[in-house]
């Protein structure tokens, strides 16, 4: 966490909010978007405001040998201080189907373990909650994590199945209110969100952000986690990474997904690794570079607002230009508004669909 | 069935209890799910006490948190639970809060007049709580008809595509999605004894080709239950599978646990429907 420390943050999340929601005047004058902005569903004193974090774009062609390495230099020119720290590693593991690239590839996670703990983190491990699943087991096994992780000695833990505690949000774009939440990702000192880099069907994109989703507990939530669908997805993204706070994210753009994401669209070699410790400009730089406008997607405008930087003006960029280094991804056609310099209108929510 | 898989899983299930009930993993809190399985699968007298304690003034059991009640646990408890007035109220409560129905559109086609049964309450059907609402009905309250209809009819409109089913959706944006074994196997457990004899065929057939695959200890426990529960032989190749597989790498995961000691001893019998 790069503004208030994790600890201190997720210690006080138990607190009486103060209810921070500012209500204008002339309200019913204005359209849905003015009055989306007029509001302030958050603690202010939870978040501090969005500075000018710094980004790194690497050029990474494929998931050989050299990962470890470039994983650590990346980390170093992020600034990363990871020394004596607890990290957990919150990779994109959804399903299996070995036509396709669904999840994070197991080689870079492995290889970002091994760079993590050359770099001195105290632990290292490896969690997630399958949304889809309920058999992690067999999913880790089939999609090559259960080998790689075994490969570098690395734990995993079950994110569904793991112990969990009652979280009060501290942002509310939900009606939610409250998370279960287990207890490795919030006692651990740093969680790095690590996405595949891959349109969603329902979402747009699904990023660092959106991969939230798999810490929440699937045995409280279900298989797919439908109430927070239900609860309105885009705000949901939101109010999730908001308590889960990834400290360190790195986007898996080496192989990406285009098309009809997050299961069934196409493999896209983007030729990227995105890092970065604000996943609010992580995931505006990885959207510029799957050729999306991050001023158009919802979660991102919301979370560009107190959770971290989405203007691409303030973020630090280093590494590769994002704007050159773009490759446009193919997008549904309801999607295509999402697009840099699209003129197509916005699509009505898909509240409530998995 | 082979004595040395239940054995093996209800000695690892016993050793994970903590106190009177059983937690998601060894040693963990106690949870509504777990204890109600490994109830089922030790005839565990303490396991039904610390149920019977958990039971909520509604009639169900679960995790409740501001505007999230996750209720999906509570047929499974009324199946562990012993007759009476616990059990009662657990039915009543799974009859009268059905699962919310979407309207159906182009992206994700579905009959919106079948609802089956939810993860969370007040939100959409899915095929695991249908399934296990299913059950709990049709073992139990087999007067209740119009939901146990209701429950095939979410099952049969969610079939995937040449038969079996994954987490509940069949098709979404024109692409037909795959079945699951586990999913599939419990549908089945869901449907076993019923007179829908079609979808338990493609289930099977579904599930024939995908245990071998997906061979995870969730899968193969449930997979097994579901065969012995419609008298296949294939249980025997899957209970060995599932032995193996309990040696050579022991779960933590105690709802996979229960299934194995269940799907491989006498407390089978607590899930079987009549046919």
């Amino acid at each position: 966490m790069s503004q208030i420390d994790r600890r201190t943050f997720l210690k006080h999340l138990g607190l009486v909010a103060t209810g921070a929601t500012a209500v204008g005047v002339g309200l019913s004058l204005a359209g849905p978007e003015v009055l989306r902005r007029l509001r302030r569903p958050w603690d202010d004193e939870a978040f501090a405001p969005p500075g000018t974090p710094r980004v790194l774009v690497a050029s990474v062609a494929t998931y050989g040998a050299e990962l470890e390495r470039l994983v650590e230099d990346g980390l170093r020119e992020l600034g990363a201080d990871v020394s004596g720290r607890s990290v957990l590693l919150k990779p994109n593991l959804v399903e299996h189907d070995p036509g396709t690239v669904i999840n994070t590839d197991p080689r870079l996670v492995a290889a970002t373990a091994l760079a993590l703990r050359r770099l001195g983190a105290a632990s290292v491990l490896v969690a997630e909650g399958p949304g889809h699943r309920r058999d992690t087991s067999y999913v880790l096994s089939a999609s090559g994590f259960a080998e790689a992780l075994r490969d570098v000695e690395v734990r995993f833990v079950d994110l569904n199945i793991a112990p969990v505690r009652r979280v009060v949000l501290r942002s509310r774009f939900t009606s939610l209110r409250e998370l279960w939440l287990p207890e490795p990702v919030l006692d651990a000192d740093i969680v790095v969100s690590m996405p595949k880099m891959k349109t969603h069907h329902w979402a747009g994109a699904t990023l660092s952000l959106k991969n939230c989703f798999g810490c929440v507990p699937g045995r409280v939530y279900g298989w797919p986690k439908n109430a927070l669908h239900w609860a309105g997805l885009q705000e949901a993204v939101v109010d999730v990474a908001a308590a889960v706070r990834p400290g360190l994210q790195i986007v898996d753009g080496v192989v990406g997904m285009e098309g009809n994401g997050p299961i069934d669209g196409t493999p896209v070699g983007a030729g990227v690794l995105v890092f970065g410790t604000d996943p609010v400009a992580t995931d505006a730089t990885a959207a510029r570079l799957m050729g999306l406008d991050p001023g158009r997607m919802r979660y991102l405008r919301d979370a560009g607002r107190f959770l971290g930087q989405a203007d691409l003006e303030r973020i630090e960029q280093v590494g590769e230009d994002p704007g050159r280094s773009a490759t446009p991804f193919a997008l549904l056609p309801a999607f295509e508004h999402l697009r840099i310099g699209s003129t197509a209108a916005e699509r009505e929510g898909t509240e409530g669909r998995v | 069935m082979s004595p040395s898989l239940f054995e093996r899983a209800s000695a690892e299930l016993s050793r994970a209890r903590d106190g009177d009930g059983f937690g998601a993993t060894p040693g963990s809190p106690p949870e509504p799910e777990p204890t109600a399985l490994a109830a089922i699968a030790l005839d565990d007298e303490a396991a039904r006490r610390w149920l019977a304690g958990a039971q909520r003034e509604d009639g169900s059991f679960g995790f409740r948190l501001a505007d999230v009640d996750s209720a999906a646990a509570t047929p499974l408890c009324a199946l562990a639970l012993p007759a009476g007035a616990a059990r009662e109220r657990a039915l009543d409560h799974v009859v009268t809060h059905r699962a919310q129905t979407l309207r159906s559109d182009q992206a994700v086609p579905h009959d919106p007049s079948v609802a089956g049964w939810a993860w969370t309450l007040g939100t959409a059907g899915w095929v695991e709580p249908t399934a296990s609402a299913l059950l709990a009905l049709r073992r139990l309250r087999p007067a209740a008809s119009e939901a146990i209809a209701d429950g095939v009819g979410y099952l049969r409109d969610r079939e995937c595509v040449g038969g079996g089913w994954n987490y509940g959706n069949r098709v979404v944006l024109e692409e037909a999605l795959p079945p699951f074994g586990q999913t599939t196997a419990m549908a089945l457990i869901g449907l076993h004894g019923g007179s829908a004899t079609d979808l338990i065929d493609r289930g099977v057939a579904a599930l024939r080709r995908l245990w071998p695959a997906e061979r995870g200890p969730l899968t193969l426990a449930t997979s097994l239950a579901a065969f012995r529960l419609l008298g296949l032989p294939d249980a025997d190749d899957v209970g060995s599978e599932l032995a193996d597989l309990l040696e050579r790498e022991p779960t933590e995961d105690v709802v996979a646990l229960a299934w194995a000691a269940i799907a491989s001893g006498p407390g089978l019998a607590e899930l079987a429907v009549a046919t």
